[in-house]
């Protein structure tokens, strides 16, 4: 199989280190408190948050800061075959784990005493970087429904190639998900699928970090937009 | 309107020494800057005149507001939904003029309802359920005092309050007997 054709394309057109196309959309669930949509590609994830709001069971209730929860579940829809998924497969788990912590980092939960965040990701669509689409997502809905927040998070994966969809993924090739707060220049995710040389490592997660800088020059536009549009539509602004 | 400048979470809004951070805003006291933490337009408010501190407040204003929460020492109007003999419970339906977006639950306990014979206080001839209450929220438990700002008769209609403990139904002219808070 090869991956980079002679002329320099991978098997989907792009360069080595170039990204997918990405597309957002804001306030897609209306009950919801925040929520998007954030496509990579193919990839196709959608991001529901609720509140700060009571929490529901008090004795997990912290006094001094906000409980944030997470729950990430892939469509039985989203990839070739369709299995019956159960909720709390093991995949799931840890996925949603990850998110919750990388979420947990950039938010400020000790301005919301005794309260719960409730942060629900579906993938629609799976090609590849779901994890990092999932993230990406969550920090819109969650920008989305006025949440405070110290930093937006970025999340990209890549390996020898920038943001590896399905095919390049299943290669068996070293895969690294990077969580980046850009401003701070700090990371909230660093996790890697596979083996690497220590020297290649630096390089790999570079270029991971350069795709998630991409990734927030663009949902920074997005969040932009969406306010002056509801600016507009409120007649603050003609 | 002067100068629009959008922010977006985690962009400089200036440094402490210049701006008090307001609403909308954080502070990072290691390097004295202060950064947004919501998506909105900066803006800046001038300190009060005979304020000690002459910096101007930078705040965030945000679209869209997260949903209110009941803190101590806010003041809140509910509805009563269950009243037992040393307690009352209650769902908080709004957080000073600012309406919940989900319910929270709330209870008055038998000695937080009046300041003196606290021990003496009938629960049952100070609230019924579907009374409309104001209280003040007193620690995290959301235990409160308070009275009644609106109820509704046997007969249906609202009542009209004629003294501190005492409502009449203007219908039947009947007169129960709650706890009144004082008009605001």
């Amino acid at each position: 199989m090869e991956y980079i054709s002679p002329e320099g394309l991978r098997l989907d057109g792009r360069r080595p280190l170039e990204m997918r196309q990405l597309h957002a959309q804001l306030g897609v669930v209306d009950k919801a408190d925040g929520s998007a949509i954030f496509e990579m590609g193919n990839t196709k994830v959608i991001a529901a948050v609720y509140g700060p709001h009571e929490v529901q069971s008090k004795n997990q209730q912290l006094p001094d800061q906000a409980l944030v929860r997470c729950e990430y579940s892939m469509a039985n829809f989203s990839t070739g075959d369709r299995p019956r998924r159960s909720k709390g497969d093991r995949r799931a788990t840890e996925i949603s784990l990850v998110i919750r912590q990388t979420m947990e980092a950039a938010i400020l939960t000790h301005l919301m005493p005794r309260t719960q965040i409730d942060i629900f990701v579906q993938v629609l669509q799976a090609d590849g970087g779901t994890r990092a689409a999932c993230i990406n997502a969550a920090t819109l809905a969650i920008a989305d429904a006025g949440i405070p927040m110290c930093d937006l998070v970025t999340s990209c994966a890549a390996g020898y190639l920038n943001n590896m969809n399905y095919m390049e993924d299943s290669a068996g090739g070293p895969d690294v998900t990077v969580g980046l707060m850009t401003k701070m220049d700090k990371l909230t995710l660093l996790q890697m699928d596979s083996k690497l040389p220590m020297d290649i490592f630096e390089t790999v997660m570079q270029l991971a970090i350069e795709g998630c800088k991409a990734i927030v020059r663009y949902i920074q536009n997005i969040l932009l937009e969406n306010t002056k549009q509801l600016e507009y539509q409120r007649g603050l602004r003609s | 309107m002067g100068m629009e400048e959008y922010m977006t979470p985690g962009e400089i809004v200036g440094k402490s020494y210049n701006y008090i951070a307001g609403p909308g805003t954080y502070l990072n006291p290691s390097n004295s800057t202060i950064y947004a933490c919501a998506v909105g337009l900066k803006r800046t408010i001038p300190a009060s005149a005979n304020a000690e501190d002459k910096r101007p407040t930078v705040e965030v204003v945000k679209e869209k507001e997260h949903g209110a929460v009941p803190e101590p020492g806010a003041i809140v109007t509910a509805r009563v939904t269950k009243v037992m003999a040393r307690l009352a419970s209650m769902n908080i339906i709004c957080v000073g003029t600012r309406a919940v977006k989900e319910k929270f639950a709330g209870t008055v306990r038998q000695q937080d309802v009046r300041a003196t014979e606290i021990d003496k206080v009938d629960m049952y001839a100070s609230f019924r359920p579907g009374d409309i209450i104001r209280a003040e929220v007193v620690s995290t438990f959301t235990k409160n005092e308070l009275g009644v700002v609106s109820a509704e008769s046997i007969a249906g209609a609202a009542m009209i309050p004629i003294s501190w403990t005492e409502m009449q139904c203007p219908l039947t002219n009947q007169i129960e007997r709650r706890k009144v808070a004082r008009a605001v």
